[in-house]
């Protein structure tokens, strides 16, 4: 997996999607990142990302129900392929490793 | 708790159905929707409506999530390299054929430039005058009886300044007056035949741009010169020649107030010498000081220029001028029974389209007729050359058809098939193209020496040369390749593959029909060259009733001591030349045949009122004149130095004989006429002989006797031993008449030069005939080949069940010979119309007979034949075992 790198928000959306299982969608994520980062992000970054991130096929979509909440359309739910998540892991490896040589804190993972 | 079914902005759901396409859409939409139901209940309608507005609007980045424009780019350019990968494979499979279509279209792209260049140039005379749009050339015509009987490129002195005067439409005028004089610097002394009086206005409207000296004022002095570069060199070589003098005829010292550069070559007058028109008043002046060079209305050797104001009409100001005229000169019409016309000439039109009497130079004016004709000819020729390749590229469907299936099979489109033709059309014209500029680049010196033209590679620059080229490229793959593609992506993938396709039908009748027009095209360019060559060669060796053979002419003596001892010196002269036996006959006169007679005036029966007056030519003789050139008499004598009262007598030729109204030349002898302004006795009637070329109908003459005319000395040779009679002749002028440079000329040659044009056409025209048989012959080989090779497996058969060679050549021939006579029928009448109109411009014209056609189908199928044998018979000798195992 060479040369892909993600961007810090492209990053952020994978990592929503992987801790909202059966339920990560446009929506869902984008309420999630309000939640736990605080940040108002507008929804079509969110689309952005997540398109983005299954044509370099570390999400796959499928299309759930649909509901009149949503004005009958159905609902596009991601989730993270192997690919996705090993390359989660090898983002969380890479950068526990440079903490580890940061002198003053001293923190276990 | 039910909630209402709330609508988000309309406004904003268009804008995301334009943004994204329809998968996208429902997600994003279904999405934006429940944060919109959400944002109604947490902020209310309005924010809620508002932001949705918003989201939509930030959504449009990503417009690039959408699918198919990315990959569409991709395809176009991949498409285009694997088509040009495939149109190079194909040609380097079959490069008999390749080289075939390449030099076929190359030919006929290069042919076509050619004379697209040549036409250009014609064309192109006169156009760097600043002033062209408005310049114009007086016309002067008479008309008698209603009839025109003189229409000449040159007019009055008087004309020019009348029309500025009462013209507010004439901004400027300017005469040129003719004529050729001995010039002298100290040693150095030639006869100048380009020397003109001009008025001063006449480097002002002109662009002939003047090295030195002031285009203001350059001529106005009475004998002051303009000369050019040419004649600078030749009298004063390096030295700067302002300022000094040349010596113009006897005696008259001429002050050099300018030089001027070098004529360009498109120019319709060309000129060595301008002299300052006031000489010329002061030659002419009268008693009462006027100077019949301002005043006269009857004198007309005066090429006459105007400039117009911008915009206008020239029809509408020989309307206008002929009624300001007639106030003038309504009376002097009325009383002597004729009318004169100013017409105006736009000066574009003088070199292709005008054919007048005195014409600056006869001898270069352009046919309009033949550069049109040409152009015509240029674009069948590329016709043909692209018809070629329709038919090469049909015929080999039968090879292609297999890879055309197996691309059909593969998934390709019939759109993706024709797309793959044009590109390889594209490609092949494209190279044709590239060879064919390399073919006029290297070959325009050898088109030059062939035509006598001046062409030069200037096109090269021209921004409308390339953008032409391009054109023709376009259009070129265009047509020739758009049917190809399509009969080709035609094919049924399955049919083919399964070998059940037989070629037979493909494009059959449409690949006949080009056949059959390029074969048309042939048998009339054919037919055409040798009606133009017979034309030629009956003009030359045309009875022109006096002998031009072994004729050697001497240019008289200007310059001569003793005004009153001329006749007798010339006499002697005459005489000791005589005495050498190669020279049979001597004679003088003010004329040759194939020069232009200048001298005219009236002439009428004695008896006849002065509005009967007619205009006649006139040539000063001696005694010897007719008997010298052989000119036969129709009645009566010559003049005779027997005859005491030969003073009072003239001899006219037939045509002046019918025009003054005699029912045959017998009646006229001893009739008298008045003629000179004195009644003289008609003496003698010459047969009529041609003057000027074949071309133009015979003038009338009289022959005053004028033993005082010295302009040519004729010498009729026995013998063709040149070499001493020159000498001893040069050797007795220069004794007899010093100070006069010796110029001399062969009549035959100098006759001939007349249709040096025609000559020229004629040589152009066969060229391109042979061009484009050669193209034509091309694509007939090459179909023929192909034709061969199909009927491989037939012709084997053929052989093993007992057929001879001849009989199977027979067979695979017949096919073309129908082709070749049915093109026979659909050209003969062309040919007829067309070379008919062409020979109407001679007054003496050959008519076309039945033979030219047949020689010229004739050619076309032994051509044709010896083409296609050519394959046809090494099919038939071949093997047949080895032609039925083909597959």
């Amino acid at each position: 997996m060479k040369g892909d790198y993600l961007g810090e928000f492209e990053e952020l959306v994978l990592l929503m999607v992987a801790s909202l299982p059966e339920n990560a969608y446009a929506v869902s994520v984008k309420k999630e990142i309000k939640q736990v980062a605080g940040r108002n992000v507008n929804i079509s970054a969110v689309h952005s990302a997540l398109y983005r991130l299954e044509q370099k096929g570390f999400l796959s979509s499928h299309l759930g129900g649909a509901s009149a909440r949503r004005g009958g359309k159905s609902k596009r739910l991601f989730e993270v392929t192997s690919a996705g998540m090993e390359l989660l892991r090898i983002a969380k490896d890479l950068r526990e490793q440079i903490w580890k040589n940061i002198p003053q804190l001293s923190f276990v993972s | 708790m039910k909630s209402p079914v709330h609508k988000p902005p309309r406004l904003g759901v268009y804008l995301l159905r334009l943004i994204y396409d329809e998968e996208l859409f429902n997600d994003v939409y279904g999405d934006l929707y429940e944060i919109f139901i959400d944002r109604i209940e947490e902020k209310g309608k309005f924010l809620a409506n508002v932001l949705f507005l918003i989201d939509a609007l930030l959504s449009t980045r990503n417009y690039n999530l959408n699918k198919r424009p990315k990959t569409m780019n991709a395809d176009l350019i991949s498409m285009f390299k694997a088509y040009t990968k495939g149109t190079l494979r194909s040609f380097s499979k079959n490069k008999v054929y390749t080289i075939l279509n390449i030099s076929g279209l190359a030919l006929g792209i290069a042919a076509c430039l050619f004379i697209l260049q040549y036409v250009s140039y014609e064309r192109s005379y006169d156009r760097f005058h600043a002033n062209y749009e408005n310049l114009y050339r007086v016309r002067y015509q008479i008309f008698r009886g209603g009839e025109l009987k003189i229409d000449c490129a040159a007019a009055v002195p008087r004309v020019g300044p009348f029309m500025e005067e009462k013209m507010p439409e004439v901004k400027a005028f300017a005469r040129v007056y003719p004529y050729s004089d001995v010039v002298t610097n100290g040693d150095i002394k030639f006869r100048e035949n380009s020397i003109h009086m001009t008025d001063p206005s006449f480097l002002k409207m002109f662009s002939f741009p003047l090295i030195s000296g002031n285009v203001e004022d350059a001529l106005t002095d009475p004998n002051t010169v303009v000369i050019s570069e040419k004649v600078a060199r030749k009298y004063f070589g390096d030295e700067d020649p302002m300022g000094k003098t040349l010596k113009i005829g006897e005696s008259t010292i001429f002050k050099i107030t300018g030089l001027a550069a070098e004529v360009p070559e498109n120019s319709h007058f060309k000129f060595d010498l301008l002299v300052s028109y006031e000489t010329l008043n002061n030659q002419t002046r009268q008693d009462d000081g006027t100077a019949a060079s301002e005043t006269a209305w009857g004198w007309y050797d005066f090429n006459t220029y105007v400039l117009l104001e911008p915009g206008v009409d020239p029809l509408e100001f020989d309307r206008k001028f002929k009624e300001v005229l007639w106030e003038e000169r309504g009376e002097d019409f009325e009383k002597f029974n004729f009318e004169a016309c100013f017409p105006l000439q736009p000066i574009g039109d003088i070199h292709l389209y005008s054919n007048l009497l005195q014409e600056s130079l006869p001898d270069e004016q352009g046919d309009g007729k033949a550069v049109s004709f040409l152009t015509i000819i240029a674009f069948f020729i590329l016709l043909i050359a692209w018809i070629n390749y329709i038919n090469l590229s049909t015929a080999r469907s039968a090879e292609r058809a297999s890879e055309v299936g197996v691309r059909k099979t593969l998934g390709a489109t019939r759109k993706n098939l024709i797309y793959q033709f044009l590109t390889e059309s594209f490609i092949l014209n494209l190279i044709s193209l590239i060879f064919g500029i390399v073919i006029v680049i290297a070959g325009i010196g050898y088109f030059n020496k062939l035509t006598q033209s001046h062409l030069d590679l200037s096109f090269v620059s021209d921004p409308y040369f390339w953008l032409g080229i391009v054109i023709i490229l376009f259009v070129g793959s265009l047509i020739s390749g758009l049917y190809p593609a399509f009969v080709l992506s035609s094919f049924n993938p399955v049919s083919v593959l399964k070998g059940k396709f037989s070629s037979k039908q493909a494009g059959q009748f449409l690949r006949r029909a080009l056949v059959v027009f390029q074969f048309a095209a042939s048998v009339t360019l054919i037919a055409s060259t040798l009606i133009v060559y017979q034309q030629l060669n009956h003009m030359r060796n045309l009875d022109l009733g006096f002998d031009l053979t072994e004729t050697m002419v001497v240019k008289g003596p200007d310059i001569f001591s003793e005004d009153s001892l001329f006749v007798s010196t010339k006499e002697t002269f005459i005489n000791e030349l005589l005495e050498n036996h190669l020279i049979d006959k001597a004679t003088t006169g003010s004329n040759v045949p194939g020069d232009e007679i200048f001298w005219t005036n009236g002439i009428k029966r004695v008896n006849e009122s002065e509005d009967k007056f007619q205009t006649i030519y006139n040539v000063g003789v001696d005694y010897s004149y007719f008997d010298t050139y052989d000119i036969d008499f129709a009645a009566g004598r010559n003049y005779g130095r027997e005859f005491k009262t030969d003073t009072g007598a003239v001899i006219l030729n037939e045509a002046a004989v019918k025009s003054l109204g005699f029912e045959n030349p017998t009646a006229a002898i001893d009739q008298k006429v008045t003629f000179w302004g004195r009644p003289k006795t008609i003496v003698g009637v010459v047969k009529d002989y041609h003057q000027m070329s074949a071309k133009a109908t015979i003038a009338p003459i009289a022959f005053p006797l004028a033993l005082r005319s010295s302009s040519f000395i004729t010498l009729k040779l026995s013998g063709n031993d040149f070499q001493s009679v020159f000498a001893e002749v040069q050797k007795t002028y220069e004794e007899f008449f010093p100070g006069n440079p010796f110029e001399y000329f062969f009549l035959d040659d100098f006759f001939n030069r007349q249709y040096r044009n025609d000559y020229k056409f004629s040589r152009v025209f066969t060229l391109f005939a042979g061009f484009a048989i050669f193209v034509a012959c091309l694509g007939l080989f090459g179909l023929s080949s192909f034709n061969a090779l199909k009927r491989t497996k037939e012709i084997g058969v053929r052989k093993v069940l007992g057929a001879s060679i001849l009989s199977i050549v027979r067979l695979l021939t017949k096919e073309f010979l129908i082709l070749v006579l049915i093109s026979n029928i659909i050209a003969w009448p062309v040919i007829y119309l067309i070379m008919n109109t062409w020979l109407d411009n001679f007054a003496e014209r050959i008519p076309i007979g039945i033979t030219t056609f047949i020689i010229a189908g004739v050619i076309v199928l032994i051509v044709s034949l010896v083409t296609v044998s050519y394959k046809t018979v090494a099919t038939a000798k071949s093997n047949p075992v080895k032609a039925i195992r083909y597959e």
